[in-house]
C-alpha cells in the first residue's frame, strides 16, 4: 500500500484496519468534521451539490464493483437507477409510503433486474456484453414510460418526502446529512468488498475469467452477483433519489445519465472506490465549474453557448482521460503522492520491496 | 462681517441640499423563468426566452415599470423535470415573485408543487395550459399560451364540420406517445362522434419515429378525409409529410406553432391548414413591425416566432403595472388575476382574465393554409371566438 | 401491401448505411462506434452548411458534404482511435461515446438546436412518385434505396477485387501479420473509418433532404446497431439481411401490431439474438471469443 517506510503491522487488527497511518487517521477525521460542519457555514447550494455528488457516489461505486472490479461492462446503469426510482413511484400509487417497505421492495426488484441483465454476461464478454446492457437499458425505459403514460395522464409522479417513526425527512440539510451517510455506508461495504474474498474472485474474472475458472472461482456465481450487487445498490440510489427530488419521471433516467456514472468510474479512476467517489463529485461538480468558468469569462453569453460548451467539455475531459490517464484521478493522486514519498529521489530504488 | 457670511452660508448649503443626491438604482422586479432554450424540445420554447429578452430590455430602456426596472432570471432547463424542479426550488428560495415556466409538460407538477408550497404565483408562457388555469383556476397558476387543451378540440372539429358541407365525413387523429396529446385526441375522437362525424381511432406515433410512413399508412387506409393533430410539431408535420408523400389527398389541420408560417410556405401545398391563437406574420400589422425591427440582432430565432413570448411578456408587463410597487408575490397574484391586457393585433382579442379563470375569458383562433393561386399564406375565415366557461 | 413492402425497404436503407458504418469500424479497430449516429447527423448539417454556402447548386453540395464527412472520418481516427489502440476494447468504445458527445456539442453550437431543411436551399423538390402495385414514395425515399444498394455493391467490389480493399480485409483480420507484410495498416484503418463516416454521412444527407435535420437525430443510429448485431458485427454481407429484417418488425408492428412497440423493437430483436446467436447470423464464431 506504499506506506513509505516506518510502519510495521504488529496485530492481525492492524493488518486488518482500513486507515492505518497517523496522517491516514488524521486526514480522515478532518474530513468526517468538515462534513458533520458543512451545513453551519456553506449555503443551501453548495450543500445541495454535496447531496448530488454523495447520491452519484452511491452509483458511481455500485458500478464500480460491477465494472471496475469484475470487468463487467455496463451500459445500462440509468436503467436500474430508473428502476428503483419506479418502484417506488409504484408503491405510492398503490398506497405504500412506509420507507422500510420500499426499500425492500426497492432492492428485491433491483436484484431480479440484475439477475436478468446478468445471465447474458454468462455466454458474452465485452463488447457484446455492453450491448445486451445497452438493449436492457431501452427496455426498461420503455416499461417505465409506458407505466407513466398508463398512470392516468400523469407527466411523471410525485412522491412524497419519506416518514419514519414521526420523522420526516426533506429539506436541504437533513437530505445532505442521510445522503453523506448512505454514501458513507456504500463506501465501507466497497472497500470491505475489495478485499474480501468475492472481491478477489471479482478482481481474477476481470483479468482473465478462464483462469480464474481453472483455479476453482465459481466464475458464473461471482459474475450474477456481481450484477445482482450493483443492480441492488443502484435501484437503492435510485429510490433516495426519487425520495429526494419528489418527482420521478422517465426523462431523467436517460442514456446520458448511464455515460455519466461511466465518466465517474472511469476520470475517477477505475476499480477503486476512491475513485468512483473522486470522480462522482468531479462530474457533478463539473457543469457548476463551467458555468463559474462562463460566467468570469463571458457574462453575457446567450445559454445557447453555455449548455454545448458544458456538454462538450464534459466529453472533452472524459476523453482525455480516457487517452492519456487511463488510472484517471486516482491515478494522478497516486503520482503526486509517490512524488512526495520518494523526494528527493525520483524513482524507486530497483531492490524495494514496497 | 458675520452676518453677509452667515448669509452666504446659507446660500452655500441651500445650493448643497438642492442638487440631487447620488442617485441610488432603484429596486427591481424580481422574476424567475425556467425554459426549454437548449435541448430537443428548445424550438418550442426557447423563442419565449428570447422574446422576453428582447420585451423587458426596452421595458427596461424605457425606465422600467412603475419606475422600477424588471430583472428576470433565467434558467435553461433542457426540458428536464429535473432541472426544471431545481430552477423552481433556486426561484422559491430567493426573492422573487412570480415564476415562469417555458418548457415542456413534464416539468410542470416539480414546478406547480414547488409554487404551491411556497405560496409564489405561476405563469406558464409557452407551454400548453395546465388544468389549473382554467376556470375554476387555482390562485397561483396563470397561463398565457395561446393553445388549449379541449377548447382547440373544439375548434377544429367545428371546422372541419364546416368544411364539409353536410356530408358525413372520416376525421382520424394523430398523436404523439405522450399523455396529453393522447388525451386530447381520445376527446377530439369523441366529440366527433357527438358531432355526428365518423371517428377513426387514434393514431398513436412515438416521437423519435425514423419514418412517419406507417403510421400515415394507417391513416390512410382507415380512409380519413379529414385528420386532426394535436401535438408537438414534429409529429404533427412528420405524419402530413408522410401522408402527402403517399398520395392521401384528404384534409389536414394541426395545431400551428411557432414553426407553422415558415412550413406553409416551404411545403405550398394547399391541404395543410394550421390553427392557431396567434396572428401570423404575414398579415404584417404594426405590432409584428414593431417586433420585427426590435428583436433584430437580438435573436436566434426569426421575428416570426417571437408572437408567444411577446403576447406572455405583455400580460406580465400588465401584471406589474397593476401590482404597483411594491409588489409581493400575493399582490401580484391578485392583479394577474384582474389584467385585461391589448393584444395589439397578436391575437385576436384581448385576454382578459379573472379571478376564477387565470387563461382568458375568450379565446380567439384563426386557421391558415396556403392559396396556390395567391402563391401566399391566406386565412380562412376570420378570428373566431370561444368563451371560456 | 405494396406500400408495407416500399416504405420497409427505404427504411431498411438507412439502417443498412449505417450498419455498414459499424461493420466497416467494427473490422478495422473491433470498437463499436457508438458515434455512428451523430457521424449521420454532421452529415446532414455538412449538407446543410453547403448548400448555405453554395444555394442552388447540389452538384457542388451534394459532393462536398460527402468529401467532409469522410474527411471527419480520417480525422476521427488519428485524433482519437489511433491513440486508444493499446487500450482495452471497453475504453476505446467509450471514446466513441465522448466523440459522439462532442460532435452534437459542436453541432448544436454551431447550429442551434432548430430543425433544418437543407433542401430549400438546393433548390431540388422532394416530389411522390407513384410506383407499380398502388404504392407511392418519394423521391428521396428511392435516393435512399439507390445510395444504399450503390454503397453496398461499391463496398463489395472494393473489399474482393481492389488491392486497397483486400489489404483492409487482411489488415482487419490479423493486424500484426498484415504489418508485417508491409500493409501499412494505419492509413488502411483511416480508409476504413473515412469509409464509415462517408456511408454515415450519405445516410444523413439523404435523410435531411427526405425528413429532416435536427441535432437528435443520432437516435437512428441506436436502432441501426442492433441491424450491425444481428447481422454479424464483421459481416458486411449479414448487413442487409438484417436491415431487412429489423425494418421489417418495425413498420410491421407499426401497421398490425402495437405501434408504441416500434419504437423498442430494434433493441428487442437485438437481445434475441444475443441470448440464441450473439455472433448474429453471418458473423464468425471466433469473434465472440476475441474479446
Amino acid at each position: 500500500m506504499g506506506l513509505g517506510g516506518g510502519y510495521f503491522k504488529t496485530s492481525h487488527a492492524a493488518d486488518l484496519s482500513l486507515v492505518d497511518t497517523h496522517l491516514r487517521k488524521t486526514a480522515l477525521a478532518i474530513l468526517v468534521i468538515v462534513l458533520l460542519t458543512l451545513p453551519r457555514f456553506a449555503s443551501g447550494f453548495v450543500l445541495d451539490l454535496a447531496s448530488q455528488a454523495a447520491l452519484a457516489a452511491v452509483g458511481a461505486l455500485a458500478l464500480n464493483v460491477l465494472t471496475g472490479l469484475a470487468g463487467q461492462i455496463s451500459l445500462g446503469h440509468a436503467g436500474f437507477l430508473a428502476a428503483g426510482a419506479f418502484t417506488t413511484a409504484a408503491l405510492v400509487e398503490r398506497g405504500v409510503v412506509s420507507p422500510p417497505v420500499t426499500l425492500a421492495a426497492t432492492a428485491i426488484v433491483g436484484g431480479v433486474l440484475g439477475l436478468a441483465v446478468g445471465i447474458p454476461s454468462l455466454r458474452l464478454r465485452g463488447l457484446y456484453l455492453a450491448l445486451g446492457t445497452l438493449a436492457m437499458h431501452h427496455v426498461v425505459l420503455y416499461v417505465a414510460g409506458e407505466m407513466q403514460a398508463r398512470a392516468g395522464g400523469n407527466t411523471g409522479f410525485t412522491i412524497p418526502p419519506p416518514r419514519l417513526a414521526g420523522f420526516v425527512l426533506k429539506g436541504t440539510v437533513a437530505w445532505y446529512y442521510a445522503l453523506v451517510a448512505a454514501a458513507a455506508v456504500v463506501l465501507l461495504l466497497s472497500v470491505n468488498l475489495q478485499r474480501s474474498r468475492a472481491g478477489r474472485a471479482f478482481m481474477a474474472i476481470r483479468d482473465r475469467d478462464l483462469a480464474a475458472a481453472s483455479v476453482g472461482i465459481d466464475v458464473a456465481r461471482y459474475k450474477l452477483a456481481a450484477f445482482v450487487w450493483s443492480s441492488v445498490i443502484t435501484a437503492l440510489a435510485g429510490t433516495l433519489f426519487a425520495w429526494q427530488r419528489g418527482f420521478v419521471s422517465v426523462e431523467a433516467f436517460g442514456f446520458f445519465v448511464a455515460v455519466e456514472y461511466i465518466a465517474m468510474i472511469i476520470i475517477g479512476g477505475m476499480g477503486t472506490a476512491l475513485g468512483a467517489v473522486l470522480g462522482a463529485a468531479f462530474v457533478t461538480l463539473l457543469p457548476y465549474g463551467i458555468d463559474a468558468a462562463v460566467a468570469t469569462l463571458s457574462p453575457g453569453a446567450a445559454e445557447y453557448y453555455v449548455f454545448p460548451a458544458k456538454f462538450g467539455a464534459f466529453g472533452l475531459l472524459m476523453a482525455l482521460f480516457l487517452i492519456f490517464e487511463p488510472l484517471g484521478l486516482v491515478g494522478i493522486w497516486r503520482r503526486v503522492r509517490n512524488w512526495f514519498f520518494l523526494w528527493p529521489f525520483r524513482h524507486r530504488p530497483l531492490r524495494a520491496s514496497s | 462681517m458675520r452676518r453677509p457670511v452667515l448669509i452666504a452660508a446659507l446660500g452655500v448649503l441651500t445650493l448643497a441640499g438642492a442638487l440631487p443626491a447620488p442617485a441610488q438604482a432603484p429596486e427591481p422586479y424580481r422574476i424567475g423563468m425556467t425554459a426549454a432554450i437548449t435541448g430537443r424540445f428548445s424550438a418550442g420554447y426557447a423563442p419565449t426566452y428570447e422574446a422576453y429578452r428582447a420585451y423587458f430590455k426596452r421595458v427596461n430602456d424605457a425606465g422600467g415599470i412603475n419606475g422600477h426596472p424588471i430583472e428576470i432570471t433565467y434558467e435553461d432547463d433542457r426540458g428536464e423535470p429535473q432541472r426544471a424542479a431545481a430552477a423552481a426550488k433556486k426561484f422559491t428560495e430567493g426573492p422573487f415573485i412570480l415564476m415562469i415556466n417555458a418548457s415542456i409538460s413534464p416539468t410542470y407538477k416539480p414546478v406547480m408543487t414547488e409554487a404551491e408550497t411556497v405560496k409564489v404565483p405561476l405563469l406558464f408562457g409557452g407551454g400548453v395550459c395546465p388544468r389549473e388555469a382554467f376556470p375554476p383556476a387555482h390562485p397561483l397558476i396563470f397561463c398565457s399560451t395561446s393553445y388549449g387543451s379541449k377548447w382547440d378540440s373544439r375548434m377544429a372539429l367545428n371546422f372541419i364540420k364546416s368544411q364539409s358541407a353536410g356530408r358525413k365525413v372520416k376525421v382520424g387523429f394523430a398523436a404523439q406517445d405522450i399523455p396529453l396529446s393522447r388525451i386530447e385526441l381520445e376527446f377530439a375522437e369523441q366529440l366527433a362522434k357527438e358531432l355526428g362525424m365518423d371517428a377513426i381511432p387514434v393514431v398513436v406515433v412515438p416521437g423519435a419515429a425514423s419514418d412517419f410512413t406507417p403510421f400515415a399508412q394507417n391513416l390512410k387506409d382507415a380512409g380519413a378525409d379529414w385528420v386532426f393533430s394535436w401535438a408537438p410539431w414534429g409529429v404533427e408535420i412528420g405524419v402530413f409529410e408522410a401522408l402527402h408523400r403517399i398520395g392521401w389527398k384528404g384534409n389536414y389541420i394541426l395545431y400551428g406553432h411557432q414553426q407553422a408560417q415558415d412550413e406553409l410556405t416551404r411545403l405550398k401545398t394547399p391541404n395543410l391548414h394550421a390553427l392557431t391563437g396567434n396572428a401570423m406574420f404575414t398579415e404584417n400589422l404594426p405590432i409584428h413591425a414593431e417586433i420585427t425591427s426590435l428583436v433584430k440582432g437580438q435573436t436566434n430565432h426569426p421575428p416570426h416566432y417571437m408572437a408567444e413570448g411577446w403576447t406572455s411578456a405583455m400580460v406580465l408587463d400588465a401584471g406589474l403595472r397593476k401590482c404597483g410597487w411594491p409588489c409581493s408575490r400575493e399582490k401580484l397574484a391578485q392583479a394577474l388575476a384582474a389584467v385585461n391586457v391589448d393584444t395589439k393585433g397578436l391575437r385576436g382579442g384581448p385576454i382578459e382574465m379573472t379571478a376564477e379563470n387565470h387563461y382568458r375569458r375568450e379565446t380567439y383562433y384563426k386557421i391558415y393554409r396556403w392559396d396556390t393561386d395567391k402563391s401566399a399564406i391566406v386565412s380562412v375565415g376570420g378570428w373566431q371566438k370561444l368563451d371560456i366557461k | 401491401m405494396v406500400q408495407t413492402l416500399a416504405t420497409t425497404l427505404v427504411v431498411a436503407s438507412l439502417y443498412a448505411l449505417l450498419g455498414a458504418g459499424y461493420v466497416l469500424v467494427y473490422r478495422a479497430s473491433r470498437v463499436l462506434n457508438l458515434a455512428q449516429g451523430d457521424l449521420l447527423t454532421l452529415g446532414g448539417y455538412f449538407l446543410f452548411a453547403a448548400a448555405a454556402a453554395f444555394p442552388g447548386a447540389p452538384a457542388v453540395s451534394l459532393p462536398l458534404a460527402a468529401a467532409l464527412s469522410a474527411l471527419t472520418g480520417v480525422l476521427v481516427y488519428l485524433v482519437l482511435m489511433r491513440p486508444m489502440a493499446g487500450h482495452p476494447v471497453f475504453a476505446a468504445v467509450l471514446v466513441t461515446v465522448t466523440l459522439g458527445i462532442l460532435l452534437r456539442a459542436a453541432i448544436v453550437f454551431v447550429f442551434t438546436d432548430r430543425t433544418r431543411h437543407p433542401l430549400q436551399n438546393l433548390a431540388l423538390t422532394n416530389p411522390p412518385r407513384p410506383l407499380p402495385g398502388g404504392a407511392v414514395v418519394s423521391t428521396f425515399d428511392l435516393v435512399m434505396i439507390a445510395t444504399a444498394t450503390l454503397l453496398f455493391v461499391a463496398l463489395f467490389l472494393f473489399l474482393r477485387l481492389s488491392p486497397l480493399g483486400i489489404q483492409m480485409r487482411a489488415a482487419g483480420e490479423r493486424s500484426l501479420l498484415a504489418s508485417q507484410r508491409g500493409i501499412n495498416f494505419h492509413g488502411v484503418f483511416a480508409l476504413a473509418w473515412a469509409l464509415a463516416a462517408f456511408a454515415g454521412g450519405l445516410a444523413g444527407i439523404v435523410y435531411s433532404s427526405n425528413v429532416r435535420l435536427e441535432p437528435s437525430l443520432d437516435v437512428l443510429g441506436l436502432r441501426a446497431f442492433a441491424v450491425a448485431l444481428v447481422g454479424g458485427l464483421d459481416s458486411l454481407a449479414g448487413v442487409i439481411p438484417a436491415a431487412i429484417l429489423v425494418a421489417a418488425i418495425e413498420v410491421l408492428s407499426i401497421r398490425y401490431g402495437n405501434p408504441l412497440l416500434s419504437d423498442v423493437s430494434p433493441f428487442l430483436c437485438l437481445l434475441v439474438m444475443l441470448l440464441i446467436r450473439p455472433w448474429g447470423l453471418f458473423g464468425t464464431k471466433e469473434e465472440l471469443e476475441r474479446v
